[in-house]
């Protein structure tokens, strides 16, 4: 074939490659369910709050159905080790849980640019990243404050408990560290950090603590005058929950606050790994950050993003003590099954101590 | 097809690029494994590291193995290439005590990893992981049960470290080839510059000068240079040879040519027609003098002319010898001597020959012999065998002989041993030096005792064609 010959098949090609393109972006945004893409999301994240990142992907991606199953982190982190139906892509704030899929090999790399630029504290292997950057923190109905000086910082927690045990007797509430990763999570990095959080626990436990397995159901708790105090709520929540209940104060410890991102990946058995991966993108992308600081609490973790709900802002407000737990592999220390149990029965004796 | 012609540096650089090529891989094929063991002795200490982190945080708390499993060890398991972390921890009484993943571990890495720490390659469903075991015995109260402690890893780290390491070996040995090759080429213009200037020189030589070559060139081209120097000099002998040959066949021809002038000149002056008939006599006789020796100049001419081995084919000498004797015998030249052959050698006598040529070597010979002898000298003509496969010609007289000195300038053209009373050419001799010299051997002059000259030549003996006629015992010729 002659050179000229060869670049006017070569337009051709191009032409009518643009006329499928165009023809296909038609049908994608005209029939969407023709050229439906499915993507299944198994997220412990609630729906209400995640809904206007949501709503920007599927505007965004018209052609990809998303399926979102919201459920408790300990759920997604069974249904992304069935090898029968694994999910697309995991979100879950059991940082620790999602840290050992990573290990066991059940996430794939990305190696998208958002992936490679994400800061390198905030991921794992290119394959776990912490897209929301949730603070720790307490919660305390405003009566509270009519009766004593609310708790500021840990310690003031551990005095108010000592000297008002009796008046606090049952409306005290925490994460159970059984029942809940994220509580059991935050319990463990609280340890770490220091072996007094034992004394916060046997004081806890002295003052008849309720133990409850989500922040919701502590907040519930709160508004109902049920508890007057909660103790590691997640702020994200917490803080939306303190806009629309004017009766709940929260407040960020001001010694030091933990605070916990959210860990997502794409499932190494993905069935739509295409969707998965661009679901993560956009999560990662200053869109989806954006979106995130104006619209969640769930704060973004990217500096170029500006919005009322971003790590930095959260940083200028409550100062340099805010300590994110770190992602690395010391986290897979808390899933060792002994490590565990050893755990779970110190939190027991410790929270029966004083009341033997 | 003309084969272009080879270039030394085009060779010294495949040379170099061969030994470059074999040398590199053996050193990258070291560099290789010597970079992934590099790797794996800087990451197997942070697996024995992790390892004994984990060992420190065992405890047999009611007689039963137990572990808080400690974040730091983890964190060293995973190094800074966050590779995936594997523990997998047994009592020696099998009873698995905690593990994250189920490792590839075989009887008899555990039976190893009783003895002594140990370190192996294995595979996590198809990925190559690092493992490390060893056991840990520890006092209780209750048992003394030793505990067996695996720890492992991907090996990311160890396969991005061993590619760093090798890269810059390979690159190391890349600067070091390219330096190599740049001096190497340097080198070797600074070494062909001798021979450049030698082209330089000899292209610069005008065509007819002979002179040695001054020039410095190393010891290697020495030989080189010398060798072009004999060349030369022997070009320069050939060449004053040529012109001394030229000149005297000049001078031989003009006197024949002026006696001719005078001779005529006096006949014309002369009225009377028997002096003119005198004259023509001499002038013939003068002519055919100088058509001989014209001749002669041809044949000696033709002769070093002529390319080597040129129409050489077997012949029987003696046969030849015979006849050509035999000739001689009958003509007038040879009436006052006593012309003889002697055939001392195995019959038949066959070498390699031109047969013209040899004609033209006797017929020189004799009448050479018989014109620069007195009468009544005895002169013979011998074929002889030498030494095996080889056969002496030679032919003596006792005559007068040649002194020693002059014996040596005879084979040269125009030389009559101090004789100018001949009527020789003075080319016969130097004729019968060209031919003998083509057959294989020169001429080589000798004094016979008590007086006399021989001349000998060497020939090659050939085995007899198939037809000829059987041996005869050697038989002494008759003088004529």
């Amino acid at each position: 074939m002659s050179h000229p010959q060869r670049q006017r098949s070569a337009a051709l090609a191009r032409l009518c490659l643009s006329l499928g393109w165009g023809l296909w972006l038609g049908l994608g945004s005209g029939v969407p369910s023709a050229m439906a893409e499915p993507l299944i999301v198994e997220a412990a994240l609630d729906r209400p709050v995640f809904q206007p990142v949501l709503d920007a992907f599927s505007a965004e991606y018209p052609q990809i159905t998303l399926d979102y199953r919201d459920s408790s982190s300990l759920e997604a982190d069974r249904r992304a080790r069935d090898p029968e139906a694994p999910p697309d892509v995991v979100i879950s704030s059991a940082m620790p849980w999602q840290l050992a899929l990573s290990n066991e090999g059940r996430a794939q790399a990305l190696d998208s640019v958002e992936a490679q630029h994400w800061p390198a504290w905030a991921k794992w292997r290119n394959e776990v990243f912490g897209f929301t950057f949730e603070p720790v923190v307490m919660a305390y109905r405003l009566e509270l404050a009519s009766h004593m000086l609310p708790p500021t910082t840990h310690r003031d927690l551990l005095d108010m408990l000592t000297h008002d045990r009796d008046w606090l007797r049952g409306r005290v509430v925490t994460y159970s560290p059984r029942d809940s990763g994220v509580g059991y999570t935050l319990l463990q990095q609280d340890a770490r950090y220091t072996s007094r959080i034992w004394d916060l626990v046997a004081a806890m436990g002295a003052a008849d603590v309720d133990l409850a397995k989500s922040t919701q159901e502590m907040l519930e708790g709160l508004s109902a005058g049920r508890y007057w105090l909660g103790y590691n709520l997640l702020g994200s929540y917490a803080m939306v929950w303190a806009q629309n209940h004017p009766d709940i104060i929260v407040q960020v410890p001001s010694d030091y606050s933990l605070v916990l991102m959210r860990m997502v990946f794409v499932h190494r058995d993905a069935p739509h790994p295409e969707a998965a991966r661009r679901f993560v993108d956009f999560l990662l992308s200053q869109r989806g950050q954006h979106i995130l600081a104006g619209s969640t609490p769930l704060f973004s973790v990217r500096d170029d993003v500006i919005g009322p709900y971003t790590a930095q802002r959260l940083r200028d407000q409550v100062g340099d003590h805010l300590y994110p737990i770190p992602v690395n592999a010391t986290l897979l220390a808390f899933v060792d099954p002994l490590r565990r149990q050893a755990f779970l029965r110190r939190w027991d004796r410790e929270l029966n101590i004083l009341s033997e | 097809m003309s084969v272009p012609p080879v270039s030394l540096k085009r060779r010294l650089a495949l040379w170099l690029i061969a030994i470059v090529a074999g040398l590199g891989t053996l050193l990258l094929i070291e560099a290789y494994t010597s970079a992934h063991k590099a790797a794996d002795r800087a990451l197997d200490g942070q697996l024995a590291a992790a390892s004994l982190t984990m060992a420190e945080s065992l405890q047999w708390p009611d007689g039963q193995p137990t572990l808080e499993m400690p974040a730091s060890a983890l964190q060293i398991l995973a190094t800074q290439w966050q590779e995936r972390v594997f523990y997998w921890l047994q009592a020696d009484n099998g009873r698995l005590i905690t593990r994250n993943a189920e490792l590839p571990i075989s009887a008899a890495m555990r039976r190893a990893a009783g003895h002594h720490p140990v370190f192996y390659d294995a595979d996590l469903d198809g990925v190559p992981i690092r493992l490390h075991g060893r056991e840990i015995d520890s006092a209780g109260w209750d048992t003394q049960e030793p505990v067996q402690l695996w720890v492992g890893h991907t090996r990311r780290g160890r396969e991005l470290l061993a590619g760093e390491l090798f890269e810059k070996s390979a690159s190391r040995f890349a600067a070091m080839v390219l330096i190599t090759a740049a001096l190497l080429m340097i080198a070797l213009r600074a070494l062909l510059a001798p021979l450049e200037r030698l082209r330089r020189a000899l292209r610069d030589r005008h065509p007819d000068d002979v002179e040695p070559l001054a020039l410095e060139v190393p010891r290697e081209m020495r030989e080189w240079v010398d060798t072009l120097n004999r060349l030369l000099a022997d070009q320069r002998d050939r060449r004053a040879t040529l012109l001394r040959f030229i000149a005297d066949a000049s001078h031989q021809l003009k006197t024949p040519l002026a006696g001719l002038q005078s001779t005529s000149e006096l006949a014309l002056a002369s009225p009377d027609p028997a002096a003119w008939r005198r004259a023509l006599g001499e002038v013939h006789d003068s002519a055919s003098r100088t058509s001989r020796l014209a001749g002669q100049m041809l044949s000696l001419t033709r002769l070093r002319h002529l390319g080597p081995d040129q129409e050489r084919q077997p012949l029987a000498l003696d046969t030849l010898l015979r006849e050509v004797v035999t000739e001689w015998a009958d003509r007038q030249e040879s009436r006052d001597h006593d012309l003889g052959l002697a055939l001392a050698c195995t019959l038949p006598a066959w070498v390699a020959g031109e047969s013209w040529a040899l004609h033209e070597l006797l017929n020189n010979l004799i009448d050479n012999a018989c014109r620069y002898t007195p009468r009544g000298s005895q002169i013979t003509v011998t074929l002889r065998d030498l030494a095996p496969g080889r056969l002496m010609l030679s032919i003596e007289d006792d005559g007068p002989g040649v002194e020693a000195a002059a014996r040596e300038r005879l084979t040269r053209p125009f030389e009559r041993g101090q004789r100018q009373d001949t009527e020789g050419s003075g080319l016969g001799l130097a004729i019968v030096d060209s031919i003998a010299r083509r057959h294989g051997s020169p001429l080589e002059l000798s004094a016979v005792s008590p007086h006399g000259l021989r001349l000998s030549l060497t020939l090659v003996r050939l085995d007899p064609p198939d037809s000829a006629p059987d041996t005869h015992t050697p038989d002494t010729g008759a003088h004529a």
